[in-house]
């Protein structure tokens, strides 16, 4: 999907080439003596039909598979009938189960695919309610203001004599309050939107501070510090932004939640972002308590949580997110305390497939 | 800032919001000062004068309920209004209970605000003229001789100028003249107004 344009050809050319194939089979089919069972290579049509991903296609090129077998049946010249008729419905069958087994597989796929997606929609739209608190405070902060603001101008310019030059600071200070919580508003929309994967360039620095934003009030009323070094001029990744931001929160929220489980100790989060030109590495380091090597191997799995009421669907979601982008997540002791969680991704749209994320 | 004008201090780690509430309370005729933490406004001298403060509960470092366990441990009596982008109700029960003026949520209403920190005002203004009476009251005591202290102590009990004078020793004329000195000294007209006095001196 790179190139939707050389895409598209690359359909027309596997289209076309089915139809030269189905020709083929056909007329050596028809040439063939009735003995030679040619017809069950339609199977092979079949099967390559299926990437067209279209249950209505498949079975259309199973129905047509199977009325050129009857047609080359009733067509071919020489052979015995009785051997003919007996190999045309053995085709036949191979026809009719192939294009069956191929559907029902495809739409149990199709079906994966939704589950997917619908649990990744869940996981996010969970999150989002740990963070209303959250977003609320973001919210209410710039609207706290405007009220302030909005009222002192008034006053200032009913005074007798009026301030103008007060009333204007106030308002400058409104609009950009005003501003602020529309910026907040905007970020929120993005995140919890159910849009399909879709690529487009990420600044990741940009990306990051975008999610710290969104966290950084209900992070702070844990008592914890969360620093950030993020590389300046990074490269942009060709990635899913919103998939994108998901794996970050993650990552955050997990290691705030980890800090949070601790009593004593610094409480520090450090969000770093670097590369080396061909990938972009992000990581996510606290200062809370290092996971022994067994268990660090296990964290990315599903349903395994080190949380007490963790669905361990975060990180597996936020790996699977990752790989379809190309890149690779990992887990490590941070020493001399606390554990780091980062991923790297390929820099600048060097193409992987990764169509169903 | 006219001496005597009632002082807002804002105690808020958001910049737009410490600036809107320092134009909208000079706006209405309060002198105001502004603090990114509560660090900032425990280092800064207060001028003596009716004020009261208003906080934010959360902040990086010291919430403002740490805060206020904090100023109440000092024995620091100035009125809080509290501010919170979300807070909740047991959070506000432990506020009033520990005696805040106010709980506001964000977005406030500003005639809220307003009235909150007028009554928190009115509040300190009120503790203050009381404690500069018994200022007053305690000057007015150390000034009575011991003899003095010891007729009051009786009076203000009800003891007749006789009884006084049996207990003591003296002479009921000399009782009479020394409370005639003690009602004098503290300033008070009528024997009501001396025990009054007195309750406030025990308090």
């Amino acid at each position: 999907m790179l190139n939707p344009k050389r895409f598209r050809l690359g359909r027309t050319g596997i289209g076309l080439c089915l139809a030269l194939l189905a020709g083929v089979i056909f007329v050596a089919d028809t040439y063939t003596d009735l003995e030679i069972a040619v017809a069950v290579l339609y199977v092979a049509v079949i099967l390559v039909s299926v990437r067209f991903d279209r249950p209505a296609l498949v079975l259309w090129v199973g129905g047509a598979s199977a009325g050129l077998t009857i047609l080359s049946y009733l067509l071919t010249p020489r052979g015995a009938q009785h051997a003919g008729l007996v190999n045309c419905l053995l085709s036949l069958v191979a026809i009719g189960a192939t294009t069956y087994l191929v559907l029902r597989a495809e739409a149990a796929e199709a079906r994966t695919r939704e589950a997917g997606a619908e649990l990744a929609h869940m996981s996010r739209v969970t999150m989002m309610g740990e963070l209303t608190a959250s977003i609320a405070h973001e919210v209410s902060q710039p609207l706290a203001g405007i009220v302030a603001n909005g009222n002192a101008a008034l006053r200032w310019l009913a005074a007798t004599p009026p301030d103008a030059a007060e009333a204007r600071r106030a308002l400058e200070r409104v609009v950009a309050d005003a501003d602020r919580a529309g910026d907040v508003i905007g970020r929120v929309r993005r995140m919890v939107a159910k849009a399909p994967p879709s690529r487009e360039l990420v600044d990741v620095a940009d990306l990051v501070e975008n999610v710290l934003s969104l966290v950084r009030s209900e992070i702070r009323k844990g008592q914890v510090v969360l620093r950030t070094d993020l590389a300046d001029n990074m490269p942009p990744v060709f990635a899913d932004r919103v998939q994108l931001q998901q794996v970050v929160l993650n990552l955050v929220v997990n290691a705030a939640e980890a800090l949070g489980q601790q009593e004593t100790g610094p409480r520090d989060i450090l969000v770093g972002a670097a590369t080396d030109g061909m990938t972009i590495t992000v990581s996510v380091r606290d200062s809370g308590m290092s996971l022994a090597p067994a268990a660090i191997e296990k964290v990315f799995d599903a349903f395994h949580s080190t949380k007490p009421g963790g669905m361990g669907m975060g990180l597996a979601i936020s790996r699977s997110i990752v790989e379809a982008h190309g890149g690779a997540i990992y887990a490590a002791a941070n020493p001399p305390r606390g554990m780091v969680f980062g991923f790297t991704l390929p820099t600048g749209g060097t193409g992987s497939d990764w169509s169903h994320a | 800032m006219p001496d005597g004008q009632p002082v807002v201090f804002v105690v808020d780690d958001d910049p737009s919001v410490r600036d809107g509430l320092d134009s909208l309370f000079r706006s209405v005729g309060y002198a105001v000062a502004t603090f990114g933490s509560v660090q900032a406004f425990s280092l800064h001298r207060r001028p003596d004068r009716p004020s009261c403060l208003v906080l934010d509960v959360r902040m990086p470092g010291p919430s403002g309920m740490d805060f206020q366990a904090e100023l109440a441990g000092m024995g620091d009596p100035i009125p809080i209004v509290f501010l919170t982008g979300h807070g909740d109700v047991p959070m506000a029960v432990r506020a009033m209970k520990s005696g805040a003026v106010e709980f506001l949520l964000k977005p406030f209403r500003e005639q809220d605000l307003l009235d909150a920190v007028r009554a928190a005002i009115e509040r300190d203004r009120a503790r203050r003229s009381e404690e500069a009476a018994l200022t007053e009251l305690r000057a007015r005591f150390t000034s009575l001789s011991a003899r003095e202290k010891e007729i009051m102590a009786f009076v203000v009990v009800g003891r007749l100028n006789k009884q006084i004078a049996g207990e003591l020793q003296l002479s009921e004329v000399t009782v009479k003249v020394h409370r005639g000195q003690v009602m004098r000294k503290m300033g008070a007209a009528t024997l009501a107004e001396l025990i009054s006095f007195a309750s406030k001196l025990a308090r």
